[in-house]
Order: C-alpha cells, then sequence, then structure tokens
C-alpha cells in the first residue's frame, strides 16, 4: 500500500509539473488585463493536437511540433487578445462570455478536423518506463516535468529581469500609474498573451506526450488552471507550482485510493476547502495585501 | 510650456471643468486652490491625460490634446496621485527603473541612485514597494517615480496631506530643493494657504469647475470670491 501511495505522489507530482504550465498562462493574461481567458484550456488543446499533427503526418517525435505549436496556438491567442480589447465596457464581465465562446469554437473546430478519438503518444521512445527506485514514470513524464521546470525558471527571470518582465508586473500592479510611467498597457498586454500562448504550446505538446487527449479536454484544463491560480493565490510562480503539484498529487491518489471516476471532483472538493478556509489562497496574502 | 484653452470636461450631465484656459510658465511653481469639488483633480486628470477634456492642451508647443497618458507621461508631463499608488509588485528601486526606461527612454543607474538620495529613500532602495514603506515614504516614492520619468511638468496631487505640520514644512522644503534641482515646473493641488503662499509664486483658483481667480498668492487669497467659496460668505 505504501509503494502504491509513493508511487501515486510521485505521478501527482509529475503531472503537477504541466499542470503548472497550463496554470501559468492563464494566471499571466489575468495578472496584465484583469481577464480570466476560459479559453486558455483550448489554446493547450490546440497545442496537443499540432502535436498530433506531427507525429502523424511524418512519423517524427511530437516535441518536434514545437515550432509549428507555438506559430498557431500563439497566433490564435493574439487573434483571442484583439477580441478582448475591442470590449470596452465591462471587460472582466464580458470577456468571460467572449472567451467561454471561444473556447466553445476552438473544440468544435478541433473535433470536425480531428474527430472525437482519444489521442496519445504512439513514441516507443516516450512512452518507456524509467524507474527510480521502487518508483515508476514513463520517460515522457519525466522530460514534460523537466521542460515544465526549465520554462517556469525561464519565465521566472523574464518577469524578474527583463524590462518587458517588470512592466508585466508594473502593469498587474497598478495599470494607470504604470501608464503615467510612460508604459503602454496595450503593448504590454499583447506581450502577455502571446507569452501565454508560448506556454500553452509547450504545455499542449508536454501533455501529449504523457496523457491522452480529445476534444473535451480543454475545458476541463481551464478548470484546473483556474483551482491552481486560485490555490495559489495570484502573483507568484512557485506557488503556482506548489498549488499545481498539490492538485496532480490530489488528483494521483483520489485515482490509487478510490476511483478515477472521482478525479474531477476531488480536484474540486481541494478547491472549495481552500475557497473557504483560505480565501487569499496557499501563498497568495502576501502578494494581496495593499 | 503648458497653455489651456477652453478646457472642458463633462461627466454625463455633470460640467466637471468649464472653459478653463490658463497658461503656465517654465521654472513656475503654481499653487491650483479651491474647496472640495472644484476640479482640481480633474484638471490634473485632464493635463495628465487620464480623462478627455475638450478644449485644447499645448506642452511646449505641442498640442496634447488627444495623446493617451503614456505618451503625455513620455513627453514630459509627470504626475502624482493624492492616495499614493505604488507598483506592488516590484521594488522601490524597480519601481524607479521601469518609470525611467518607459518615461524617458533610458536606464540610468547614477540618476536613481541619485533620486532615491534626494527623496531618502536609498535605505529602501530593495524594498517591497507595497509592503515596507510608512505613509510619508510612499508619498516620497510618489515623486521619485514621477522624477525618473524625467519630467519638466511635475503635477502634484494633494503630497502634502495628512502629514502633520513639522513634517510639511520639511516635505515643502524638499519641493523647492526639487524645482532648484531638477529645474522643474511645478503644479501642485493644496487646501493649506500658509502652503501655497510659501511655496508657489503663483495661485489659480476653481470652484465649481470654473476658474475664478489667478494671481499671486496674497492677491487671489484675498479675492472676495475666492474667499467666498471657502467660507460660503462674502469676505468682509
Amino acid at each position: 500500500m505504501t509503494d502504491l501511495i509513493l508511487q501515486a505522489l510521485f505521478s501527482g507530482v509529475l503531472i503537477g509539473g504541466v499542470y503548472a504550465l497550463v496554470a501559468l498562462g492563464l494566471a499571466l493574461a489575468f495578472g496584465a488585463m484583469r481577464i480570466i481567458n476560459l479559453a486558455h484550456g483550448e489554446l493547450v488543446l490546440l497545442a496537443a493536437y499540432m502535436a498530433y499533427l506531427v507525429e502523424s503526418r511524418t512519423g517524427l517525435d511530437p516535441y518536434w511540433a514545437i515550432p509549428l505549436a507555438l506559430v498557431v496556438v500563439m497566433a490564435v491567442s493574439w487573434a483571442l487578445f484583439v477580441l478582448v480589447d475591442k470590449i470596452k465596457d465591462h471587460r472582466e464581465l464580458n470577456s468571460l462570455i467572449l472567451t467561454f465562446a471561444i473556447g466553445i469554437i476552438l473544440t468544435n473546430a478541433i473535433l470536425l478536423i480531428f474527430a472525437s478519438d482519444m489521442r496519445s503518444t504512439s513514441s516507443a521512445f516516450l512512452q518507456d518506463a524509467v524507474s527510480f527506485g521502487d518508483l515508476f514514470a514513463m520517460r515522457g513524464e519525466i522530460i514534460a516535468f523537466v521542460l515544465s521546470v526549465v520554462l517556469m525558471g525561464v519565465l521566472w527571470w523574464w518577469l524578474k529581469s527583463s524590462w518587458y518582465g517588470r512592466a508585466v508586473r508594473a502593469v498587474s500592479s497598478n495599470r494607470n500609474a504604470a501608464r503615467l510611467m510612460g508604459i503602454n498597457p496595450a503593448r504590454i498586454e499583447t506581450v502577455s498573451f502571446l507569452v501565454a500562448g508560448a506556454l500553452a504550446s509547450f504545455a499542449g505538446v508536454a501533455l501529449y506526450t504523457m496523457s491522452v487527449v480529445q476534444p473535451a479536454t480543454g475545458h476541463a484544463l481551464t478548470v484546473k488552471a483556474f483551482i491552481i491560480t486560485v490555490l495559489a493565490g495570484v502573483g507568484s510562480i512557485p506557488g503556482v507550482f506548489l498549488g499545481a503539484v498539490l492538485l496532480g498529487v490530489t488528483e494521483a491518489l483520489t485515482v490509487t485510493l478510490a476511483s478515477s471516476a472521482l478525479q474531477e471532483l476531488a480536484g474540486m472538493v481541494l478547491f472549495l476547502l481552500v475557497l473557504f478556509l483560505l480565501p487569499n489562497g496557499l501563498f497568495g496574502a502576501r502578494a494581496r495585501r495593499g | 510650456m503648458l497653455e489651456l484653452d477652453a478646457v472642458t470636461v463633462r461627466f454625463g450631465g455633470l460640467t466637471a471643468l468649464s472653459d478653463i484656459s490658463f497658461h503656465i510658465k517654465k521654472g513656475e511653481i503654481l499653487g491650483l486652490v479651491g474647496p472640495n469639488g472644484a476640479g482640481k483633480t480633474t484638471l490634473f486628470n485632464s493635463i495628465s491625460g487620464l480623462v478627455k477634456a475638450r478644449g485644447r492642451i499645448t506642452f511646449n508647443g505641442t498640442d496634447v490634446t488627444g495623446l493617451p497618458l503614456h505618451k503625455r507621461a513620455r513627453a514630459g508631463i509627470g504626475r502624482t496621485f493624492q492616495i499614493p499608488q505604488p507598483m506592488h509588485h516590484l521594488s522601490v528601486r524597480e519601481n524607479l527603473a521601469v518609470a525611467q526606461v518607459f518615461g524617458a527612454g533610458r536606464h540610468d543607474e547614477n540618476r536613481i541612485d541619485e533620486i532615491l538620495a534626494v527623496m531618502e529613500l536609498s535605505h529602501k532602495a530593495d524594498a517591497d514597494a507595497a509592503n515596507a514603506l510608512a505613509l510619508q515614504e510612499l508619498k516620497r516614492l510618489e515623486i521619485a517615480k514621477a522624477l525618473a520619468t524625467e519630467p519638466k511638468l511635475l503635477l502634484l496631487d494633494e503630497v502634502l496631506a495628512g502629514l502633520e505640520s513639522n513634517a510639511k514644512r520639511s516635505f515643502m522644503m524638499k519641493l523647492k530643493e526639487l524645482h532648484k534641482l531638477f529645474g522643474l515646473t511645478i503644479v501642485i493641488v493644496e487646501h493649506d494657504i500658509e502652503t501655497i503662499s510659501g511655496l508657489c509664486t503663483r495661485a489659480v483658483v476653481l470652484n465649481f469647475g470654473q476658474l475664478i481667480a489667478d494671481g499671486s498668492p496674497t492677491e487671489v487669497f484675498n479675492n472676495p470670491a475666492v474667499v467666498e467659496s471657502y467660507t460660503g460668505t462674502a469676505h468682509a
């Protein structure tokens, strides 16, 4: 039993890494524009299907799809920003309706083009088992986790050290004060959406290499990203990572100890518990003060 | 330096500013005075670009009426808010650096150090702007951010509000120092007559969105219309 629990914890941490990547894209767009992009999961899904497309048509490893996924998903993310930016009144509320509708359109477009079948990588290399003592993982899971951690590090550096990253933090903190400092918020928001699209591209390809995807996956990913953002509290990359790992572990333990049918429910229960007990999130109290 | 020509701002049926026209000369320290609701902050919002105004606003010979806020900041119009608005996720130094890079278009750490020193914030340079500063320090950071954009015109919105008299006097001295050191033109919104008299070479008085007096502090504070606007009674 202990072995099973340890294996579940290990698997939960690995999937949590990719969940973190999904959630960071949502959190970045929220930070810059104060809108919740309900189509973010579909952007991740779109990237996953780009990986499927490249693998199925060329026989190449799915990671070769990253350039294509970056181009397609960042273009869709930019178009989504342009549409959201056209909303002049009650942007927070109206953008929810708009992005939800875009999510439905993307899901149905994927359904139309790729059919409703479940897809996963056929790469023997990525599906090979790797052992760490008594713990096992697919090679694809390890690569995806490492990729996620590296990308989180790059994002952290970008936000901390680059002028555009600092400007994103400035706009996220106080839009009008940032404008008075000479920052053009429209440009910063565009950059944020493009970076969110890039993160979704990597997350989607990584997800395809370690899991199964189908057109309905996008909505579930958005919900997970939203749960993680609430768990983490807005404004902390380590917080998002820990929140994502917590969600991954909770789901994995639920599958191991109870039933896979309860996996999504476990995430929602965790979400409600945090909302009731720690409304600022597990790590967000300091970020929200003031 | 700054010329306002028939500047009018309406919010629905309410006229917040009505046909305001005056000019500010380079190097002046001008006090903008008036009772609550007179339109002082709305005038600052119009000049800095936070609200759209009718009429014409000319800055250094360029019509800036249609320019967005960030372009006016880059053109040299700096502004502070009555309630300090630091950029919370950045340190004090980063607040200034971002303002300098995007507002002035260059990065000069020596200049940032100079501003930090003159605003007495050097010891808090690496502190979190949101959580580590007291009210007076936040007010100094508000001015420091504006200075980092290298403004030619600095609009100060009630920077002395909430300070006790000694702190207020020391802040006034600081403003005079900044005016001299950075060659600024300053417009300051302030209620306190003593402060305006001690600091400003000229005062403009607004009441109910209209300009009712313009002159030296002594002239305007003896103007019957100004006295009436403050006390509700005619000057004796």
